[in-house]
């Protein structure tokens, strides 16, 4: 419902939608103690799309992803796949492969025939699976280890199997459970960018469960937001960063500082004036007060300018820490109606400034960048 | 003053000595308890019989190896395939194969079972599945005694539901003793298989119905490979108590239905034929290695193939 709501992006409207989810609900147990793991979830996945399912855990964001794996069956609502309901399917009638989180590579095959499994399934003749293995270990860059055991081969390898392994059959979707949590930093940088490359190269609508928000951003195409069994919201990387529908997914998605203000005004058809800790400042969105008139404003650390001096709208702010940390300080400042703010300022060599705790400052918030909250969200939280 | 070799030296034949006593008591219990026994059991096969009972100690002969397979006839003094003790050895092979092929289709259905149950009713399971041991195999094996005699349950059943109009004859035949076989060592087949399946990550199985395997297809390829190693022990559990087994024949197979346990008994007791038992005893040691071996290399041998 709420996915619904999302305006359709043009460049997706007019491209054939590869996975549908229609109302979905899903349950564990019944009566009192049923949990409803989604609740009422539509979304639209177009085809050769990198879309992402983001959330904390317990949001359902892998229910849906076993869902439309075939894993789970939804306790409502329908999936189609290129317009036709898969939902009663079992897996192995669906052409969609998966990557689990721990690969689930089969210990007692080698990569070669890890990755020849599921063209063995499907009946292929030994010579054309031959082939395709070979072009798959090429894909994910192992032809050295063909023969391998997967007990032999590092964790960033295996991941590697597991993805040749799904890509193999030519699935019409890709599912990918987390497939990244594992790896340590440095591999899941590299990881990040090879996945990107085969979403690319093999021109499959990829579906990406992650709770790791940076991961999200820097992969998808679109992102859907989920939260306790529900879609907050869909879009692409920049539109949820810089116009979150609620508290919740501005709170999950990078960092922010969120503030109460008073609605004072009307500047243009969706920015009002709004007053915060002393100050007036243009916010930007629907305007959803909560009865009494008070408005949550969303300002990303990185978009305040902090000053030495009083200038005009701007916010007085005492500093309470400064945090280096390399490429940026962070600032730790307390608001005059007592709320907390971090700013977060681009270090330089030549301009560096150290403000011990206590120097009084001023907040410039940058134009266009104070965001309202919606109100129809704030229930949410 | 010693050099720093030498001391060396004697460090080493220190640490050399405190590592064999350390050895003791384990190498100890291997001679007086496997090797001992058995290097006594091939001295006797190799003496004169006693005449009543034991062996002439001394007296060397081959008499036991050889009536093994061929006896001497009482009256005319020729040799003769001693056909019996053969027969009997064929009906231990073939009823151990057979319920070890029997618990391993009853066995891994029922582990599986158990395995892909919540925690909690799976040690329950566990629980039931070890109660038959708590009683003594004698009193089982009886218990099927009485459910299998023309009198037991299992007649009175099949002749009131009209299937059969007089007794049928079940106590004192192979069968009989194939089912006491099944039921005695189901567990022994259980619970390795289980303990392997408990193991193995369910995300295979989900892996495999992924990449457009049946279920049929996802035991084949992916749950019997994975618990192969219950399996084999599974196996080897119920074949080698199986084909030595003595009282369940004794008690269900009657007289006659005798296998290798009950004819190696009788040499040592009314047979008086100790270097025949000891003979007998050594076959069947023999009997049960080879199978051993061939099994293992040929399950193995297939992994291998699957491994590339």
């Amino acid at each position: 419902m709420l996915a619904l709501s999302q305006p359709i992006q043009p460049q997706t409207a007019d491209r054939r939608l590869a996975v549908q989810a229609i109302g979905l609900h899903k349950s564990y147990g019944t009566g009192a103690s049923a949990f409803l793991a989604l609740d009422d979830v539509s979304i639209d996945i177009a085809e050769n799309e990198f879309f992402t399912l983001l959330g904390p855990s317990g949001c359902g964001k892998t229910t849906l992803l076993r869902l439309i794996a075939g894993f789970n069956f939804p306790t409502n609502g329908q999936i189609l796949l290129r317009g036709k309901d898969i939902a009663a399917l079992p897996p192995f009638r669906r052409p969609i492969n998966t990557v689990f989180q721990n690969y689930a590579l089969f210990p007692h095959m080698s990569v070669a025939e890890n990755i020849g499994f599921g063209l063995k399934m499907l009946g292929w003749t030994k010579s054309r699976s031959v082939d395709r293995v070979a072009a798959m270990l090429k894909l994910v860059r192992m032809e050295t280890l063909a023969d391998r055991r997967t007990s032999e081969i590092s964790g960033g390898q295996q991941q590697r199997v597991a993805l040749a392994r799904a890509l193999a059959p030519q699935p019409e979707v890709l599912l990918l459970d987390e497939p990244l949590s594992a790896l340590d930093y440095k591999l899941r940088k590299e990881m990040q960018v090879e996945l990107k490359r085969l979403q690319t190269e093999t021109g499959i609508t990829f579906i990406f469960v992650t709770h790791d928000q940076e991961e999200a951003l820097a992969m998808s195409d679109r992102i859907a937001v989920m939260n306790r069994g529900r879609v907050l919201q869909v879009g692409r990387p920049r539109e949820i960063y810089n116009a979150p529908v609620d508290r919740f997914v501005a709170d999950f998605i990078g960092e922010s500082n969120i503030l109460s203000g008073r609605l004072v005004g009307q500047a243009a058809a969706d920015a009002h004036q709004v007053r915060i800790a002393g100050a007036v400042a243009t916010a930007y969105g629907k305007a959803g007060t909560s009865g009494d008139g008070t408005v949550q404003v969303l300002i990303r650390p990185e978009h305040v300018d902090v000053l030495d001096s009083p200038s005009s709208d701007c916010i007085p702010a005492v500093v309470e820490d400064e945090v280096f940390v390399g490429t940026d300080t962070r600032l730790q400042l307390r608001l005059n109606d007592g709320s907390t703010f971090t700013a977060r300022l681009t270090n330089s060599p030549e301009q560096e400034k150290i403000r011990t705790s206590g120097t009084q400052v001023w907040l410039r918030i940058h134009s266009h960048s104070a965001r309202l909250l919606g109100g129809d969200h704030v229930q949410h939280r | 003053m010693s050099s720093i070799a030498e001391m060396a030296a004697t460090r080493r034949t220190a640490e050399g000595r405190r590592r064999w006593l350390l050895k003791a008591p384990a190498l100890a219990t291997i001679v007086i308890a496997s090797v001992g026994p058995l290097a006594v059991m091939l001295v006797y096969s190799v003496m004169a019989k006693g005449a009543f009972g034991g062996v002439a100690l001394g007296h060397f002969s081959l008499d036991g190896w050889t009536n093994v397979f061929v006896e001497r006839d009482p009256f005319d003094d020729t040799l003769v395939l001693a056909d019996a003790n053969l027969i009997i050895f064929w009906r231990s092979i073939k009823l151990a194969l057979v319920a070890t092929l029997a618990t391993l289709l009853i066995g891994f259905p029922t582990a599986y079972y158990i395995a892909t149950r919540p925690e909690q009713v799976r040690s329950q399971w566990m629980l039931l599945i070890t109660i038959p041991f708590w009683t003594n195999l004698l009193i089982r094996t009886f218990a099927i005694m009485g459910l299998l005699s023309n009198q037991g349950p299992v007649n009175n059943i099949l002749i009131w539901a009209g299937l059969i109009d007089k007794p049928m004859q079940m106590l004192f035949t192979d069968g009989a003793v194939l089912l006491g076989l099944v039921y005695v060592y189901l567990p022994l087949m259980v619970l390795p298989i289980y303990a392997s399946l408990e193991r193995m990550d369910f995300n295979l199985v989900e892996a495999g119905y992924d990449l457009y395997a049946t279920r049929s297809k996802v035991l084949w390829h992916i749950v019997i490979p994975s618990c192969k190693p219950g399996l084999i022990a599974g196996s080897i559990l119920v074949f080698i108590p199986a084909i030595g087994a003595y009282v369940t024949p004794r008690v269900l197979g009657g007289g006659k239905n005798m296998m290798m346990g009950n004819l190696i008994e009788l040499q040592f007791g009314q047979g008086r034929n100790w270097p025949l038992g000891a003979a007998l005893s050594i076959c069947l040691l023999v009997i049960v290695t080879v199978a051993l071996i061939i099994y293992i290399r040929g399950s193995s041998g297939k992994e291998n193939a699957h491994g590339g």
